[in-house]
């Protein structure tokens, strides 16, 4: 057995299962017995996201369920459990000059069930896709102990509901995940990222506007302001151009593939008015990858929130965001932004007085703003996924489906946007 | 969270009927016999069950009207595409209301710049390939039926197709549903954005068989083509060869456009009805297609040629003109148009196993035919380890009808023992039900219930699909008698 210290009251604090079986004991005994609120954690590098935690909550811990239970590197898959960090993960399948192509923020503490959890994505979300393109299997154990899966071990499969689309993303709010069957891709020869600086957003567009018909295909396509320009000079120790808008376009692929598309690049920035270009080049560039990746987690602010819009509308996003003080990266390819409120924003009000605006742009072109973190005492004020949505009814029928009785991750996800959070939990600061 | 029964069979009142009338016109329901006839089935024959009517409806609300009445009257419900399904998935278990979408086939919106369109579920998915071309862009997912197969009726199954190899299949090229829910109501799951707040219901829906609602508009992600692409087609002495070289490509860290295996049954047939010039004395060709830059397509296919000869290949073609290229392509996809000249009836069938167990499968799958006296040609997905063994046979003979589904049960069982599963593109529908048990556990298979529950509480919509009744081995609706002959995959 491996229940953690208990408090004063007789909960036990922490669960760490060594085995994907104890803790469907450890759940199940749970859902006949005392019925603790649950909160499944992995690499805690995303638990101030979303709506705060239950401090009833019992933690229960998959950091021990780190095995790679299967690695035929040949099928290009492999299974691993879910506590498995990110990072240890990647430097198992690079001898074999494989990798999960998915960019998870803090990926040496990130666990694979907590990335799943979170639908973590980065900059490559955009030639590479996401999570949801590579989890071809799962197991997991609901609130009560049952142990399901869906999917398999093999690459393309149809048998039975796609239940690993339904888990990524899902916030820990359905199952806990303890195993994952993961597609593989061939690490590529040669990399490279290209940095320019744009002195108005038209120009952006434009230039944005031109790669959709370039003959490179980049795999990232990112636009910084300055505030987020200087942290990623500094994360990454490269001297970056600086100016009012930080465009970086990151390719991939065999060295011929990667030359040739780099004088591609550098001659399509210039054109589109870049003064400088600075090229981070292969070994150099994982520290910017990683510069890139992080920084959506890597900022202390009052308030951080992520956008979702069409790719065509992300530019006028970016500029009025930074227009309201918002340190700001965008993922520009995929119409996704990333942004830290300045550290003035002292209550809840002046947050909605940033928000509400962008809200609006976002929603002018079917987008939308969530709050990812916040102080908790601000989560109502600020209606954390933004204006209902016509899904959500259909989200929460699912959600009542796994949990009944509301045990796991309470408040958190769709219940805690639908305002049935039964506590706000500590906030993310 | 069990799965309730299919309703009992169920007739539609001449009330329903004339509301029916009413709502969409007469030339939208289709209600006598031998009208019904025609949906009896899909491209799985095996069983055959004509549904009360057939509705074709040319708007969401028309479908979400349509839905409304048949919960009044308590009768279930079926969307139907192009009926290319190959496991029964458009067959009206139980009777009831079809309704027909092929008449809801507009193209809604393109949008280049965000990369997307929005179109009708019975939309022919190849129609939206011809009316991007020249656009730099293209929808991805190209099931061999594409000519036929419908848009809906690829999100209900989550098709594949041979560069889905490279580019994923059909779910990873969905961005949005308008979805009829069960109960009537229009939602609106995902849309051109990535990344919205809360589950992937869309990635759900994918895949779902029609089992959670009627999709009534699709957003579908477009890609850019590729800069250029070189085809090759490999020649092979033993079947053993060309599913080593196939494996070998993989190993090796090379994704390519699409890896195809034809083994020489179906070769032969396809050189008579198309005369490509194929090796007839070649026990298979493996047709494989790379795509990216220009600059990188000619090192890719010689690592490509290298591995094929290190593999004993008796030669790698090219093709050498767009004409050359089209007319391979066109053998590979129009390969099951050609196995009539090889047996009066046919049976395919869609395993998947993992790509190194290709060369052990493919051996069973000789082996198995031997054993039972069954001609087996293989045509498969073989960079995917999506195996499509058909099985030739003349469904007057009854006894020689048994053994193919012995040999059909014993290959796929053998799937699963390998480690693969029993579909990889073409769905349970009603045709695989009896594995869904092999597959899943019974807790699985309570999951899966509780989450069709969540869209679909009174299982009005598809019944009895996808999931095997609670405590029946889910094939007791089913009278095996002959498996009949299938269209492409």
């Amino acid at each position: 057995m491996s229940e953690g210290p208990r408090s004063a009251e007789g909960v036990p604090e922490e669960l760490v299962p060594a085995t994907a079986t104890e803790l469907a004991r450890l759940l199940a005994a749970n859902s006949s017995g005392p019925r603790h609120p649950v909160f499944p954690v992995g690499g805690r590098t995303a638990m101030g996201f979303g709506f705060g935690v239950d401090p009833a909550s019992l933690e229960l811990t998959t950091s021990r369920l780190n095995r790679v239970i299967d690695y035929p590197a040949r099928d290009m898959t492999v299974t691993v459990e879910a506590g498995c960090r990110v990072s240890e993960l990647q430097n198992q399948l690079k001898p074999e000059g494989q990798r999960l192509p998915v960019d998870v923020p803090l990926a040496h503490r990130a666990t694979l069930g907590g990335a799943i959890a979170s639908d973590a994505a980065g900059p490559r979300r955009f030639g590479l896709g996401t999570l949801r393109d590579y989890v071809i299997g799962i197991r997991c154990v609901t609130v009560d102990g049952r142990s399901f899966k869906a999917g398999g071990r093999v690459v393309k499969n149809v048998a039975g509901y796609d239940l690993c689309k339904l888990m990524v993303g899902s916030g820990g709010t359905l199952a806990v995940v303890t195993e994952v069957t993961l597609k593989l891709k061939p690490l590529p020869e040669a990399s490279a990222i290209g940095f320019a600086c744009f002195d108005r957003g038209e120009m952006v567009q434009d230039l944005l506007g031109d790669l959709a018909t370039s003959r490179a295909r980049p795999v990232a396509i990112e636009l910084l302001g300055p505030k987020a320009g200087r942290q990623l000079a500094a994360e990454s120790r490269q001297d970056l151009p600086s100016g009012p808008l930080l465009v970086g376009i990151g390719i991939e692929g065999s060295a011929s593939e990667v030359q040739w598309q780099v004088e591609v690049i550098d001659r399509e920035l210039r054109q589109g008015g870049a003064g400088a270009v600075v090229w981070a080049r292969d070994d150099q560039t994982a520290k910017v990858w990683s510069a890139l990746t992080d920084y959506q987690v890597g900022v202390e602010s009052p308030v951080t929130i992520r956008a979702a819009l069409r790719p065509s509308r992300t530019v006028e996003f970016v500029v009025a965001a930074i227009d309201a003080g918002v340190a700001v990266q965008a993922h520009a390819g995929s119409g996704v932004v990333h942004g830290h409120l300045p550290d003035d924003t002292l209550d809840a009000a002046t947050a909605e007085s940033v928000i509400g605006p962008l809200r609006e742009l976002a929603a002018e072109g079917g987008g939308q703003v969530i709050v990812e973190r916040c102080e908790s005492s601000w989560v109502e004020r600020l209606e954390m996924w933004g204006p209902r949505r016509d899904d959500w009814s259909l989200m929460e029928a699912v959600k009542r489906e796994f949990d009944p009785g509301g045990l796991l991750s309470p408040g958190r996800g769709v219940d805690g946007a639908l305002g049935h959070a039964t506590a706000a939990g500590e906030g993310a600061s | 969270m069990a799965a309730s029964p299919p309703p009992a069979r169920s007739t539609v009142a001449l009330e329903l009927l004339e509301r029916f009338r009413g709502l969409l016109g007469p030339d939208a329901v289709l209600a006598s016999d031998d009208e019904l006839m025609v949906y009896e089935c899909d491209g799985y024959v095996v069983e055959k069950k004509a549904p009360d009517v057939v509705l074709f409806p040319t708007s969401t609300a028309e479908v979400a009207e349509i839905v409304k009445a048949c919960n009044e009257f308590d009768v279930p419900f079926v969307p139907r595409g192009a009926g290319t399904s190959l496991a029964g998935g458009c067959l009206p278990v139980g009777g009831g209301v079809m309704i027909a979408l092929t008449r809801m086939k507009r193209i809604l919106e393109v949008n280049l710049q965000d990369r997307y369109a929005v179109v009708e579920p019975g939309l022919v998915n190849l129609h939206l390939t011809r009316h991007l071309a020249g656009s730099g862009y293209h929808y991805a997912p190209d099931p061999s039926s594409q000519g036929a197969c419908t848009i809906g009726g690829n999100v209900a199954t989550n098709s594949g197709g041979p560069h889905t190899l490279k580019y994923g299949v059909t779910v990873n090229h969905v961005l949005g549903l308008e979805v009829v829910m069960p109960d009537g109501r229009v939602v609106q799951l995902g849309g051109p954005t990535e990344g919205l707040a809360g589950y992937d219901l869309v990635g759900l829906f994918v895949g779902s068989e029609g089992t959670f609602g009627i999709c009534t508009q699709v957003t579908v992600r477009l890609t850019r083509d590729p800069d250029a692409y070189r085809t090759l087609l490999g020649i092979f002495e033993t079947v053993s060869d060309a599913t080593q070289a196939i494996s070998g490509i993989i190993a090796a860290g090379i994704v390519p456009a699409a890896l195809e295996m034809m083994d020489q049954g179906i070769v032969e047939a396809v050189e008579a009805a198309y005369g490509f010039g194929f090796p007839l004395d070649a026990a298979a060709v493996v047709l494989i297609e790379v795509d990216g830059l220009e600059v990188a397509v000619d090192v890719e296919a010689e690592r490509i040629i290298g591995l094929c000869n290190e593999q004993g290949a008796r030669e790698v073609r090219r093709a050498e003109s767009e004409e050359q290229r089209a007319l391979l392509w066109k053998c590979r996809k129009q390969a099951f148009g050609a196995i009539g000249r090889l047996s009066p009836s046919y049976c395919t069938q869609d395993g998947v196993v993992p790509r190194t167990k290709l060369p052990e499968i493919l051996e069973f799958i000789i082996e198995s035919g031997k054993r039972h006296g069954i001609r087996i040609v293989n045509v498969f997905h073989a960079g995917d380890g999506n195996i499509h063994p058909i099985l030739l046979f003349d469904e007057r003979d009854e006894e020689q009808v048994a053994r193919v589904f012995l040999a059909s049960d014993e290959i796929l069982g053998r799937c699963i023992e390998l480690g693969g599963s029993v579909t990889g593109e073409h769905g349970i529908g009603v045709e695989k039900l009896s594995f869904m048990n092999r597959l899943f556990t019974e807790d699985d298979l309570l999951v899966m219930a509780g989450v069709r529950k969540a869209f679909n509480p009174r299982s009005s919509c598809s019944p009895g699909k996808v999931l095997p009744t609670a405590g029946a081995c889910g094939m007791e609706h089913i009278e095996r008698s002959h498996p009949g002959k299938q269209a492409a995959s």
